[in-house]
């Protein structure tokens, strides 16, 4: 068995990166994928609070690069709602120099045999966290709100993992409001292709679901009544190969040109 | 293509102070070298005035041989002139010139894809971007430029001061227009154009036509 290692990122923070592990990660799980989850935001972890497994960390990532734990195992926290969903969380009280990249690569390698998934959660940036993130990867999901500036990082981010050699990252675009969409207040998913050009691995609607899902530390995946949480199922299946059709938000068709005019003031 | 160029005296070359500066007219009847005796003359007379300069040279539908363009500079160097560009009047697009990037531009780059955000490509000579060029991506090139997609970036040509540069794209809303030493924004509220267009300087400006 080994594993398919994808990098989630955004350059941006905030968008959702990790709401997207969480829920990927939980969805993968309850398709009996057998799944780990690497939280390399050092310092600013926030993955094991999505999935409320705070209170059970013991060892971190970096007990398990510099070699302070008897094996990677002893430091993966296993969910308690789902078969085979490990989590190997950030330490807290390090930073972003604590890692190196080849410490990385020899994780993932280690953890690889055992797992169907190994999804890493990258903190925001380009610098160093950024870098490790990446490094054990092969396959990336770019993450991006329908907002100018977070559009422009995720082509930034993109160029970066092309150079990196990972040419066919997918697109995950979260928080769309179709209501705005429609009345032509927001990038519409044709104006945010149309500069991006990669592949549409799903939309998420705002849902207030996420907010309160968050906070209990409960993926919105569980959810059935969930627009989100519908829209995270459905993004699991395309990861798995399945065509899955794209939901509707009832949106009118391409507004780019009169989006670029009122957000450039030209 | 002829000019008002000669002079009463029909065997002396005229200088003209263009708004690109000054410019020299060679005629296109009667054989390069004959001119090019003339010029010698010319400047042999005027030398202190000439010494040093920075000239252009407007050379009309003539085309120079590198040995003509040799000897031209060989004539310029003894008065301790330089070329700066040629053929400011030119309109037409996509004539053959001569650029004047030194050294000698090395042919075209050829981009396959999106030139994205916070990618910068440098080239000595022409670039050609099969894609897309976004926000935050810039191009930079001694020669021309060529998108055959949208630029929505910053696109700079005849970085070394040929403005002939040209600027093409099949969509053009680029954030930054820059050929040779003139930069330009797009001004406020213009319409993104649809289909092709070329950017070019006329005057002391960059003008942007449809192709």
């Amino acid at each position: 068995m080994a594993a398919r290692v994808i990098v989630v990122t955004s350059g941006k923070g905030g968008v959702g990166k990790t709401t997207t592990v969480a829920n990927l990660g939980t969805g993968l799980a309850l398709r009996q994928k057998k799944v780990v989850m690497i939280d390399t935001d050092i310092g600013l972890r926030n993955l094991d609070l999505l999935m409320g497994m705070e209170n059970r960390i013991c060892f971190d990532l970096i007990n398990v690069a510099e070699n302070e734990c008897r094996s990677f195992r002893q430091a993966l926290i296993k969910d308690k709602r789902v078969e085979n969903l490990f989590l190997l969380p950030a330490s807290q009280i390090k930073n972003k120099d604590a890692l190196t990249a080849e410490q990385m690569v020899r994780i993932v390698d280690e953890l690889k045999e055992e797992f169907d998934y190994i999804l890493i959660d990258s903190p925001a940036g380009i610098e160093s966290g950024f870098e490790n993130a990446v490094a054990p990867a092969t396959e990336a999901i770019v993450v991006t709100n329908p907002e100018v500036p977070a559009v422009r990082d995720a082509d930034r981010i993109i160029g970066l993992l092309q150079a990196k050699k990972i040419y066919e990252p997918l697109l995950v675009l979260n928080r769309l409001r179709s209501d705005m969409v429609k009345k032509r207040d927001m990038l519409d998913v044709d104006d945010i292709n149309d500069i991006l050009a990669i592949k549409l691995l799903g939309v998420v609607p705002e849902d207030e679901q996420i907010i309160i899902a968050t906070n209990k530390g409960e993926p919105v995946v569980f959810n059935q009544q969930s627009k989100a949480g519908e829209a995270f199922r459905n993004i699991v299946r395309r990861l798995e190969g399945e065509a899955v059709p794209f939901m509707s938000f009832n949106t009118e068709p391409g507004v780019f040109g009169r989006f670029w005019k009122m957000l450039h003031g030209r | 293509m002829s000019f008002a160029t000669k002079s009463l005296f029909s065997e002396q070359l005229v200088f003209k102070g263009l708004k690109q500066g000054l410019t020299l007219f060679i005629p296109e009847d009667k054989p390069f070298t004959h001119w090019l005796g003339v010029l010698d003359e010319q400047l042999e007379r005027a030398k202190s005035f000439f010494r040093g300069g920075s000239i252009l040279v407007e050379l009309g539908e003539r085309k120079l041989s590198p040995r003509e363009l040799s000897e031209l500079k060989a004539v310029l160097t003894k008065y301790q002139m330089t070329i700066k560009a040629f053929n400011p009047l030119a309109k037409k697009l996509f004539s053959a010139r001569m650029k004047m990037d030194e050294p000698a531009p090395s042919g075209v780059l050829l981009v396959k894809g999106t030139v994205r955000n916070g990618q910068r490509l440098e080239h000595n000579g022409d670039i050609v971007v099969k894609g897309d060029v976004n926000p935050g991506g810039e191009l930079i090139a001694t020669g021309d430029i060529i998108v055959l997609g949208v630029l929505r970036g910053i696109a700079h040509a005849g970085v070394r001061g040929n403005v002939q540069a040209e600027i093409i794209a099949l969509t053009l809303a680029p954030v930054q227009l820059r050929i040779a030493h003139i930069y330009s924004r797009a001004p406020e509220g213009m319409e993104v154009g649809q289909g092709p267009e070329i950017a070019h300087i006329k005057g002391e400006t960059i003008v942007v036509e449809r192709l």
